[in-house]
């Protein structure tokens, strides 16, 4: 006797998707120590590269005083897209170990596979961004506006689902963990040739002409808005667009990676 | 209509041709065993009816579909337990085989309630809610069986299930397959072990190097090869006489040495008595008896010219490789 | 200790230390974060800070790639004292090292053989990133001394901090936590001058790199690759080695007595 599905497919499908959100919890609940990499790394590169770099706001260019208002949108965007990359790993190592397999041979369409990784690691970068937001916060940085605030957090939402995508990709691909350091350094690239460090005219030559076409771009400075300035919907919306196209071309690549690795 | 039928089905890996167009069909309701030495091709004939792997050429369908062109449907049909037990250490037993239902489709609180009576039925009630992880061998293919049973499929793949497995754990998990079958499950298993295919198959399937070499019923395969024949250390006696006598009953074999007789039985165990009665008229006294039956590695060794390698096989050679 | 046994020793040495360079270079996928994220954060930080070279009070330089070079040999280098650390806790998890105590040799060349395997990957950091250096137009004002002399003090500095995380090895046995400290190691080169001049840097980080060890290694490694061989800067890092050296030596013999008294 088949099983027969007595609920329409969309709710089997949200809660397949529930249900994988829901186990990749314990890799920061179970495993004793794990989370504390992922959420301390970027508020050390958040302090780190306050301590090193402040002196640049004296230099013209700077719109303003405060190197930590600057980088706190980096921080988190750059935990947002580490957050996506370990995604990615865990996926890796789910394959080697044949667990993939499992969810491959059961009837669940691939794309709610793909979402169950991607939106969990969407939902995990929130706690680093919260984290070293908390700590910029207690350092003197301003609060940016209750807009500022919620548009940041949809950045790292959507950049860690970027982050998560690749790192999929990647992962369907190799079918191993081999490609690991690819789908960091591609996370690290992606958020930090932009106007990372310093305003974009104040960025040497090549990185200037990088950070330009860079799609990052635009969804940094959309994060940064509140923290610098006020939010306008000028400074919005190519930030949406920009996380969207990525989302979008990076998703389709991991989506038809999976459904390359089986039938 | 057969649950399992596959037609010249052919896997390559770049030039290497691992499984060679082959032919396969299991009835609804039977044990197929899949029986052949490592890197046979075993593993990946079944990914490719498991939809895991896309086949190179020649066709299959399993439950009346098409692997390539239904698969989602065939997913449906299908309880799947691999060679790697494909478990999550962090998960307990309870919360893998609740999220299988969901993967599978099966609403929360049923789902809920058949993998408690799962877990009940192949005995890891008590360590449910421990994590997989502290499982040993033998509880996580029983864990993994149970969670290919959670939408109680037409078909079931097994692929290996019991190696590396002790001795009762193996009885275990046999003697739940056959529960399994007795309800109407069709069976499809993969097995390095003679004994595995020998007592639970319907219907054996001898693969090596890709190909199937050999296919029927045990008790066929191995009536193919040569009849039962009984192997007889004398006490006392003249051998001559001894062949004399029982060369009356059957054929007469080559013997291992001086003092031993051997003769084909072609009724088996019902040709001892006569046996038995010959060498005591002529007043021939018998040391020991050993009745000897063809074992499926002979018709294994008939068909490819070596031994298939196992461990309880103890004149096991060298493991073709590849 | 006779020379039979000295001979012994060195060859016991030799072997483990091929073994350990062998292992290093021959899995891509530990090397590539010691010297891919580096070098992508030397792109990213010299294009994006470039215009730092112009606040009153930088040293002399021709360019801040000129200035950077030495602080991306450090992080190579701290990153390969880490990766070192963390095979030998995978050789402890294996039961290798039981092995190996089980034989008849002296327990400090069981270290050694180790570390080999960690200098040759700060060699190799040290030669990359000159060369890089010179690739991309910054110019070694030491000329062929001074590069030898960096490379031979990254080395050194290897050696050094690949013995603490030896002896952080030996006392966890634990390839996970010596890989937990990764988020340390960085914290502890953004608390000195590797990226940045120690007199710009922002409190408190200034005051703490100043006296952190790291920083003096750091300025003996960069002074002949942006001024010239100065023999005072020279003096001092080799100092901090030898103190690194030591204190590491101390804490893995109490860990290799731990070890062997709990078994």
């Amino acid at each position: 006797m088949e099983a027969t599905a007595t609920l329409p497919s969309w709710r089997i499908n949200l809660a397949t998707i529930a249900a994988l959100m829901a186990r990749s919890k314990n890799e920061l609940l179970r495993v004793p120590g794990a989370a504390i990499p992922g959420v301390l790394a970027p508020t050390i590169f958040f302090l780190g590269l306050n301590g090193v770099f402040g002196a640049l706001t004296q230099l013209n260019g700077f719109t303003t005083g405060s190197y930590e208002a600057f980088i706190v949108p980096v921080s988190m965007l750059q935990g947002a897209g580490f957050t996506g990359a370990a995604a990615g790993v865990n996926l890796a190592r789910d394959m080697e170990s044949g667990w993939v397999d499992r969810l491959l041979a059961s009837p669940a369409p691939r794309w709610v596979l793909l979402a169950g990784t991607v939106l969990a690691a969407s939902v995990r970068a929130l706690i680093p961004a919260t984290f070293v937001l908390a700590i910029a916060l207690a350092l003197g940085a301003e609060w940016p506006g209750i807009d500022g605030f919620l548009i940041a957090y949809l950045m790292v939402f959507a950049m860690a689902g970027v982050g998560a995508c690749w790192g999929a990709f990647l992962a369907l691909r190799a079918k191993s963990q081999s490609a690991a350091p690819l789908m960091q350094s591609g996370m690290m690239a992606l958020t930090l040739l932009t106007p990372a460090y310093a305003p974009l005219a104040l960025l040497s030559g090549w990185l200037h002409a990088v950070a330009e076409v860079n799609p990052a771009t635009d969804v940094l400075e959309a994060a940064r808005q509140g923290f610098v300035g006020g939010v306008t919907w000028a400074d919005t919306w190519p930030g949406l667009l920009a996380v969207a196209g990525l989302l979008v071309v990076l998703g389709a690549l991991a989506l038809r990676q999976m459904r390359r690795t089986a039938a | 209509m057969p649950a399992i039928v596959a037609e010249k089905l052919e896997r390559a890996f770049g030039a290497v041709l691992a499984v060679q167009g082959i032919d396969i069909s299991v009835e609804e309701g039977e044990i197929f065993g899949f029986l052949g030495p490592n890197g046979a091709g075993k593993t990946t004939t079944v990914r490719m009816l498991t939809t895991l792997l896309l086949p190179t050429g020649g066709s299959a369908s399993v439950a009346g579909h098409d692997v390539r062109t239904e698969a989602r449907a065939v997913r449906a049909s299908i309880g799947v337990a691999l060679q790697e037990a494909a478990l999550d250490p962090l998960m307990t037993g309870r919360e893998l085989i609740r999220l299988q239902a969901t993967l599978q489709g099966i609403p929360t609180a049923e789902g809920r309630r058949r993998a408690d009576s799962l877990l009940e039925r192949v005995g890891l009630e008590g360590a449910a809610d421990r994590r997989v992880g502290t499982y040993s061998g033998g509880m996580q293919r029983r864990l993994d069986l149970a969670a290919a049973l959670v939408h109680e499929p037409r078909v079931l793949f097994l692929d290996e299930p019991t190696t590396g497995l002790d001795p009762v754990s193996r009885k275990t998990i046999w003697e739940e397959v056959r529960a399994l079958n007795d309800d109407g499950t069709t069976v499809f298993l993969t097995t390095q072990y003679l004994e595995e295919a020998d007592q639970l198959a319907d219907d054996v399937g001898i693969i090596d190097s890709g190909k199937i070499v050999a296919e029927g019923t045990p008790e066929r395969l191995k009536a193919e090869i040569g009849n039962p024949h009984l192997e007889l250390h004398l006490a006392d006696g003249s051998v001559a006489e001894a062949e004399a006598r029982l060369g009356e009953i059957g054929r007469l074999l080559p013997p291992k040495d001086g003092r031993c007789v051997m003769v084909e039985v072609p009724n088996g165990p019902a040709d001892i008595p006569r046996v038995v009665r010959a060498l005591d008229e002529a007043g021939i006294a018998v040391e020991s008896l050993e009745l000897v039956k063809p074992t499926l590695d002979d018709v294994f060794v008939a068909k490819t010219g070596y031994h298939l390698a196992s461990e309880d096989e103890e004149d096991a050679e060298t493991e073709p490789v590849g | 200790m006779s020379t039979a046994a000295l001979a012994t020793n060195l060859r016991v040495v030799r072997g483990l230390g091929m073994r350990s360079v062998r292992q290093t270079f021959r899995r891509p996928q530990l090397i590539a974060p010691i010297i891919v994220f580096p070098t992508l954060l030397l792109a990213i930080q010299t294009g994006g800070a470039a215009a730092a070279v112009e606040l009153p009070g930088f040293p002399e330089v021709q360019s801040f790639l000129q200035f950077m070079l030495a602080g991306a040999m450090m992080q190579s280098m701290m990153l390969a004292g880490n990766s070192g650390g963390i095979a030998l806790a995978v050789d402890i998890e294996m039961g290798f090292v039981d092995r190996l105590f089980a034989a008849p040799i002296p327990r400090f060349a069981i270290v050694l053989g180790r570390l080999a395997g960690t200098a040759a990957l700060g060699l190799f950091a040290a030669v990359w990133f000159l060369v890089i250096g010179l690739i991309f137009g910054a110019e070694i004002e030491g000329g062929v001394a001074g590069a030898l002399l960096a490379v031979a003090l990254i080395t050194a500095a290897a050696l050094a901090v690949g013995g603490l995380g030896a002896a952080i090895a030996l006392r966890t046995g634990s390839a996970s936590v010596v890989q937990g400290l990764f988020p340390l190691v960085l914290v502890l080169l953004f608390l000195s001058s590797a990226f940045f001049p120690e007199e710009l840097m922002i409190e408190p980080a200034k005051t703490i790199a100043e006296y952190n060890p790291l920083s003096f290694i750091v300025e003996g490694v960069r002074e002949p690759i942006i001024s010239g061989i100065d023999a005072t800067d020279t003096l001092v890092a080799v100092a901090a080695i030898v103190g690194i050296v030591i204190v590491g030596l101390a804490l893995s013999a109490r860990a290799l007595r731990h070890r062997l008294r709990v078994g």
